[in-house]
């Protein structure tokens, strides 16, 4: 099985809240002190490659579409065990438009030979619209199952266990398939080997540019026209009043003033 | 006589063969200078070799390994004077020497040799305590011992009956044995039962020297040497550094992985238990024993499978045992014969972290947080300057001088109770006029996390970055709230080039106070119990400057608990184990706890933000209706400080 796992690097999402800043004008979040990290449904994605390899062999290719910082996402999977790395580079500013980052990656998947399993992060930490996945398969006219966190291979078919609202789904796939990948207890991201960490920074990356793909860079079909962070107000009064009437009416009022705006 | 030499060559053979077997192993280890500084381990063996220092901490173990000891020590004497004299005809046995020594000393020693052997019998057969081994082994040593020495009054008693020795009052045990026997035996009888029993005593001794070196009392000679050879250096200090360069396996997981240093250790275990009686891990009921681990290896090392895998071939050497260390070094301290159990508990933690990759996923997280964010508190909201609050701190910032960088530590600036402690130190070296500066967010873990779960590899990536980055800033000094970041400081960044001047708070503040830079101006009417933390006490052996600083902040000397300074009891929190929730029946932090509370203490104070969040949580789980607190000893003395606090 020849596997592509597409990972996107991400501001990291653990930073206090207090810390997150916003540039209104780019309309984009600030890096401020934040590291880059892996999104985490990414990784969850990662982990469901390796252990499908550590079982069923096979060779995992690792794909990203960001700035030349988006190679330590890459060299932090080769020393997971990722056989390979490209990363198709981004001049641009990040972009949150998911058909134009599907497309880049769908040229891209294309030009990787014979591949029969994508697997996508369910929705990236960042912009949170969890449209790739669907779109890169939608482009390169292949079936698309979301929300799995777990395959199999059985008789030369993929069974794909996927989460939904109230229970689990099983089905029986052939590939080639585009699966997004969500988390669960069995496919928390696994920690690399020290040798392997060494290791990874003489890997060579397949670095393509959106020329390299035969791609125009296009203005991107979605536009952010605001971005904000949500303020919440917390405000506390207490009714007064000199019977427990007076102070139930008052509650009333106050309740009826908040609802009639 | 030439009988009993001809029995003595095969018998010495025997040893030596015994002793070649037990010292072989080591050849397989790797390289370790333990032969520098001659004077200090000379000093070192008089202390704990001689003076027998650490055993006779132990009460009633301690007592009666002294008569053992000496006894054993003063007959060897005497005997190898009986050779000289009679043997190679050298007459030394004569005059005073022989009454004072020779024939009253020797027997009393030998009395007390007995004597030690029945205590340490009561105690192996009657109280049984878990601390020891029982083995047939062991047992049969006891036996023996006993055999050689009764024996030994025996014939010396019949031979005093027989010859009618005038000076036979001079020794009173055998003159006791010769008065009773007298009326009992005629002068023949007397004559055959001290040749016989002179063979027994003679063919016992043969048998038990030819023996020894095959069991545990092989420790009579190795563990001297051991003490000879042990760390000179801080606890602190003694963990080994790791070839990243040329080394192909990370950490330990075969004995010829260990370097000699370490395979001379196991044999010089005595199978005291009081590591493992001391160990808290061990102490609230997780598999960890530092006894089985040392007793373990041994049997492996015997076995002469030098390549062997280590990790999970016994139980002590499980994985499930391993991460239940706290590095607290209470075994190491324990230990009457220096060996080290801790630091090769972190080795085989470096195999499982670096080699197999495989650890509590607590301490992955944490690992993972300090690799990404620099601080292990994975989901913090806090940020490393919230504690300024309105303090006015300058932040070292390039070409900038100081006099002192304040090295808050990410417990103390990130968990919301040490922001609290942070606050006051920082509170008093602005009153005591201190100039000082902090990093503030630029400030990142020093990597002691990583070290003591064992990647070895992140922790010099992240102490290089650090010693980098201080000296760019030219600092020289630094003070630290953390006993953690201290000990890094001031045992592991030399190594990697970085000499700062350090010193933990309690230390540079009760300097402050004893130059009258800092004034104490009331007393605080509470009871205080100092808790150590393992990282100050037993790692680098400060036990006096925080309890100088209660002392002054309440007027009066703290309260002691049973177990305090170099026996001090972990608050759980070390090793990463602050990080991994303990099963709730078996945490130490409530044993330590319950400790600190039954004290009768209105306060604990500590001198670590570890010890202060897992002895926080505790002491009001255990302290009842009793409202009992717990402070730094930073905060105590802001209390004392200032008016207003
Ligand atoms: S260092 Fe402490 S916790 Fe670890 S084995 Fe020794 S006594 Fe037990
Ligand atoms: S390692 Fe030391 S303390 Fe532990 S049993 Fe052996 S001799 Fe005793």
């Amino acid at each position: 099985m020849n596997i592509v796992v597409c990972l996107k690097q991400v501001l990291d999402p653990e930073i206090p809240a207090r810390d997150f800043k916003i540039n209104k004008e780019r309309r984009e979040a600030e890096r401020g002190s934040a590291n880059l990290v892996t999104s985490i449904f990414c990784a969850n994605a990662l982990e469901t490659a390796l252990q499908f390899r550590d079982i069923h062999g096979g060779k995992i290719t690792v794909l990203t579409y960001g700035t030349v910082a988006a190679e330590d996402v890459l060299r932090k999977a080769i020393a997971l065990k990722a056989d390979d790395a490209v990363l198709v580079l981004n001049d641009q500013s990040s972009s949150p438009d998911p058909l134009q980052v599907a497309s880049v990656l769908a040229a891209a998947i294309k030009k990787i030979d014979a591949v029969n399993l994508i697997l996508v992060g369910r929705e990236s930490a960042d912009w949170g619209a969890g449209q790739t996945g669907g779109l890169v398969a939608e482009i390169l006219g292949l079936p698309c199952l979301a929300f799995v966190d777990h395959i199999d291979l059985v008789d030369g078919s993929l069974r794909i266990r996927r989460q939904t609202e109230t229970g689990r789904d099983v089905y029986m796939a052939t590939p080639p398939i585009v699966l997004t990948i969500t988390n669960d207890d069995h496919n928390l991201p696994r920690v690399p080997k020290t040798k392997d960490v060494m290791l990874s920074s003489r890997k060579p990356i397949t670095k393509w540019s959106l020329t390299d793909l035969g791609i125009e860079p296009t203005p991107g079909y979605l536009k952010v026209a605001e971005l904000g962070i949500p303020e919440k107000n917390t405000m506390c009064e207490f009714v007064d009043g000199e019977t427990l009437d007076d102070k139930v009416a008052t509650l009333a009022r106050k309740i009826a003033d908040v609802i009639q705006g | 006589m030439w009988l009993m030499y001809a029995l003595l060559v095969p018998t010495l053979a025997v040893a030596a063969y015994g002793f070649y077997h037990r010292i072989k192993p080591w050849f397989v280890g790797k390289p370790l200078d333990r032969l520098d500084r001659p004077a200090q381990r000379i000093v070192r063996l008089l202390k704990l070799g001689l003076l027998q220092q650490k055993t006779i901490r132990e009460r009633y173990a301690g007592f009666f390994h002294q008569m053992i000891f000496w006894g054993f020590i003063v007959l060897f004497i005497a005997t190898t004077v009986v050779l000289i004299d009679y043997d190679f005809q050298v007459p030394i046995m004569r005059g005073a020497f022989y009454l004072y020594f020779q024939s009253f000393f020797v027997d009393v020693l030998g009395l007390l040799f007995l004597v030690g052997i029945a205590l340490a019998g009561w105690r192996r057969w009657w109280f049984r305590p878990p601390a020891l081994v029982y083995t047939k082994e062991a047992s049969l040593i006891l036996a023996l011992l006993f055999v050689i020495g009764a024996t030994g009054f025996l014939i010396e008693g019949w031979r005093i009956a027989a010859t009618n020795d005038p000076w036979g009052a001079w020794s009173p045990v055998g003159n006791v044995i010769a008065k009773i026997s007298r009326p009992l035996f005629s002068e023949d009888a007397l004559l055959i039962l001290h040749r016989s029993f002179w063979w027994l005593h003679m063919g016992t001794t043969f048998a038990f020297l030819a023996w020894a070196p095959y069991t545990k009392m092989a420790h009579v000679l190795l563990s001297p040497a051991n003490i000879y050879l042990g760390n000179l250096d801080p606890i602190g200090g003694s963990l080994k550094p790791v070839d990243f360069e040329s080394s192909e396996i990370f950490g330990v997981n075969s004995l010829a992985q260990f370097t000699w240093k370490d395979l001379a250790d196991l044999d010089a275990c005595t199978e005291c238990g009081r590591c493992t009686a001391s160990c808290p891990a061990n102490n609230s009921g997780k598999p960890l024993s530092p006894r089985d681990i040392i007793l373990d290896l041994q049997k492996l090392s015997r076995r002469g499978e030098p390549q062997a895998p280590l990790i999970g071939a016994t139980v002590s050497l499980s994985s499930e045992s391993l991460w239940n260390c706290t590095t607290c070094a209470a075994c190491v301290e324990a230990c009457p014969v220096s060996i080290e159990q801790l630091p090769k508990i972190i080795d085989l933690r470096r195999h499982l972290v670096m080699d197999q990759a495989e650890f509590p996923e607590m301490m992955q997280d944490a690992l993972g947080s300090l690799e990404n964010r620099g601080h292990p508190f994975r989901g913090t909201q806090a940020t490393r300057l919230d504690w300024v609050g309105d303090l006015d701190i300058p932040e070292w910032g390039e070409g900038q001088t100081y006099d002192v960088l304040y090295w808050v530590g990410c417990a103390g600036a990130l968990v919301e109770r040490n922001q609290k402690t942070v606050r006051a130190t920082a509170q008093l070296l602005k009153t005591a006029g201190v100039r000082f500066a902090i990093l503030g967010r630029d400030e990142k873990c020093t990597g002691d996390l990583a070290r003591r779960i064992g990647n070895e590899f992140l922790f010099e990536t992240v102490a290089k970055e650090n010693i980098e980055r201080l000296q760019s800033l030219g600092v020289t000094k630094v003070v630290t709230s953390c006993p953690h970041c201290f000990n890094t400081f001031a045992n592991e960044y030399p190594r990697l080039g970085g000499a700062f001047e350090v010193q933990h708070h309690s230390v540079f503040l009760a300097d402050l106070v004893r130059n009258g830079r800092l004034k104490p101006s009331r007393a605080i009417e509470e009871t205080v119990t100092f808790h150590d933390p393992c990282y100050l006490g037993r790692h680098n052996g400060e036990y006096d400057a925080p309890r100088e600083l209660v002392q002054i902040s309440i007027g009066k000397d703290p309260i002691e608990m049973p177990r305090s300074r170099e026996r001090s009891f972990c608050c759980g929190g070390g090793g990463g184990l602050s990080f991994v929730e303990e099963p709730t029946d078996q945490r130490v932090s409530h044993r330590r706890a319950a400790e600190a509370v039954e004290s009768g203490a209105d306060t604990v104070a500590v001198g670590c933000p570890f010890c202060m969040t897992m002895l926080e949580d505790a002491v009001n789980a255990k302290s009842g209706d009793r409202p009992v607190k717990v402070k730094d000893v930073a905060e105590i003395l802001w209390q004392a400080v200032n008016q207003q606090a």
